[in-house]
């Protein structure tokens, strides 16, 4: 799908802390309310882990080799984790009840598997993955809609779901592989990620890139040579989209994580990551052991205080730099 | 015996079992209640202005066991939609038989619909799919296209009942894919869901009703000789929605007792 200009973000694994700021920012602003209690248009998983919801990428979706929409499973509440409230009324205020406790029986969660990941001691290992829409340049979600309620702004690519054309079908739901459109059973409609487009239209960047604490996340047009998203995907190509193998085409990208090499039986610093270059390949792709080398390089060059343009601008000095949005 | 015989008690009974299978509804038939094939014309009934209806939309009234009862057969719509595609089972040859009542009054136009649906499905979530029953009409003459009608300039109006809200939508579409919410929403309705012994005779009875006077260019117009018609259900529990249906294949047509001379006096 042809749009004149794509935004596009990208995200830095080896800078995430895991802190949520973005997710709250998000929630704070778009979906803690009227139906939306579900929702995490942003939320950051702990890799390896099941994700958010459940075990979404074993639920089907996207495109098959000959790029045909693929049936997928429709995710269930509990996949997503029914939001629960406590009893702060009754418990602190009232002391009508002497537990402060949940109002349902919580059993999952959109951050459940917290910094669970996987192996053993001292190979134990695991890193962040916030996850937002990928405002797809082939949107599965568009394409599985009969009723072309779904639509990629021309001037940004930003995808959004018309709500007056929306049926509530949820084939869309049930298309996107990445499980980032989500049904409001308050008004029998989808909604996903704006990408804060009331926020970009005024110049600004997401909520979730302005608030990100880690600096992790850099905003700019996929066409603009000068802006960060350039340098970082094409010039350096050291960010690569999530599972490109579902076919939607992504514009979210994620440089992968670097981790410390793994510990033999007897101590001693064996030839391989921490985390196994296979599972960072599942997630990424071919090109990871690559990016990795291009990464450790430059880190090198700075550590000999050398000059590095692509250390320089991965250390996001100011947010100008980070966020180019004309 | 020659192996003939033989062969041929076989394919008779084979024969037997097969239609046995196929009409399994035929033996609680009413024979009182018409069967109509797409295509068909059926008369709308006249409820006279001496009766009067306590509740507008009861699908239980007395009313209806006094009007003369029509069934069909709903197929599988063709699927036009990738997404519906993905989820239609190419063997599906499951029909389901819609039972359908027409009447009007001097004011209003009513329909009553009754089907067979063992599970009640009430809710839409985000994995929960709710029944639905729909009737169309068109707005123009039996040459549009029963799928959804036939672009703008040969729409149809579209009566869509919900079980989660129980109400009815009144929808014009003018293809597939085009479905729009009228601003005036003149169309009321009300359902029932009769329990049975066996889950299976389970039925939702529904009706809803309009008045003759039209609010707009897609609202149909009752006040004319025929007027095509025709019927979709939903069942929930199949996680069917859009156009993954039953639907009669073509016009049924009602002839409203109105003619041509009686229409343009008006």
């Amino acid at each position: 799908m042809t749009v004149k200009r794509q935004l596009s973000m990208v995200l830095d694994l080896n800078k995430c802390i895991g802190c949520q700021t973005c997710t709250a920012a998000c929630k704070l602003m778009w979906t803690n309310r009227n139906g939306r209690e579900h929702m995490y248009w942003n939320n950051v998983e702990t890799m390896p882990g099941k994700g958010y919801p459940k075990d979404y990428q074993q639920m089907g979706g996207g495109f098959d080799k000959d790029g045909a929409l693929r049936l997928g499973r429709q995710p269930s509440q509990e996949d997503y984790g029914i939001p629960w409230e406590y009893n702060y009324e009754e418990a602190l205020m009232t002391g009508t009840d002497p537990w402060l406790r949940p109002n349902v029986k919580p059993t999952w969660g959109a951050n459940w598997d917290e910094d669970e990941g996987e192996g053993d001691y001292p190979n134990s290992y695991y890193f962040y993955l916030p996850r937002l829409c990928n405002h797809c340049a082939n949107p599965a979600c568009l394409a599985a809609c009969s009723r072309n309620a779904i639509y990629k702004r021309q001037e940004d690519g930003i995808v959004l779901v018309d709500q007056e054309r929306c049926r509530g079908y949820r084939y869309c739901v049930n298309a996107c592989p990445y499980k980032k459109i989500y049904f409001n059973e308050q008004i029998s409609k989808s909604e996903k990620c704006i990408f804060c487009y009331p926020r970009i239209e005024k110049g600004l960047p997401t909520a979730c890139a302005q608030q990100c604490v880690g600096r992790i996340r850099w905003i700019g047009y996929r066409d603009d040579e000068a802006g960060p998203i350039h340098l970082l995907v094409e010039k350096y190509k050291v960010a690569l989209p999530l599972h490109a193998e579902w076919g939607t085409q992504p514009n979210v990208f994620y440089v992968p994580p670097s981790s410390p090499p793994k510990i033999g039986p007897n101590g001693e610093e064996l030839d391989e990551s921490r985390i196994p270059l296979s599972y960072l390949e599942s997630l990424f792709g071919p090109r990871v052991g690559e990016v990795l080398e291009t990464l450790a390089e430059a880190r090198q060059l700075k550590a000999d205080g050398k000059e590095s343009e692509l250390m320089d601008t991965l250390i996001g000095f100011k947010h100008a730099e980070m966020f180019k949005l004309s | 015996m020659n192996v003939n015989l033989i062969v041929k008690s076989f394919l008779t009974l084979a024969l037997a079992v097969n239609i046995n299978y196929a009409w399994a509804e035929d033996n609680e038939l009413n024979p009182n209640i018409t069967e109509v094939k797409p295509g068909d014309t059926v008369k709308v009934s006249r409820i006279p202005g001496t009766i009067y209806l306590r509740t507008q939309n009861d699908p239980d009234d007395l009313i209806w066991d006094r009007l003369p009862m029509y069934h069909t057969n709903l197929l599988t719509a063709p699927p036009v939609h990738q997404s519906v595609k993905l989820r239609f089972d190419e063997g599906a040859t499951l029909s389901k038989r819609i039972y359908f009542q027409v009447a009007q009054s001097s004011e209003r136009f009513y329909i009553r619909l009754r089907w067979k649906d063992a599970t009640q499905d009430r809710t839409t979530t985000v994995d929960a799919f709710r029944d639905g029953v729909a009737v169309q009409f068109a707005i123009n003459n039996a040459d549009t296209s029963y799928m959804m009608g036939s672009g703008p300039k040969n729409p149809v109006n579209i009566w869509y009942w919900r079980a989660d809200t129980d109400k009815v939508a009144d929808l014009a579409a003018g293809g597939f894919g085009s479905t729009t919410t009228l601003p005036v929403q003149a169309v009321s309705g009300a359902s029932s869901y009769i329990l049975d012994q066996i889950p299976e005779d389970n039925a939702w009875h529904v009706v809803m009703s309009r008045p003759l006077k039209v609010n707009g260019k897609y609202d149909v117009n009752f006040q004319r000789p025929i007027v095509p018609m025709g019927f979709a259900v939903w069942q929930g529990s199949d996680e069917e929605r859009d156009g993954n249906k039953r639907v009669t294949h073509t016009w049924i047509k009602l002839d409203t007792g109105y003619t041509t001379a009686s229409v343009s006096k008006k």
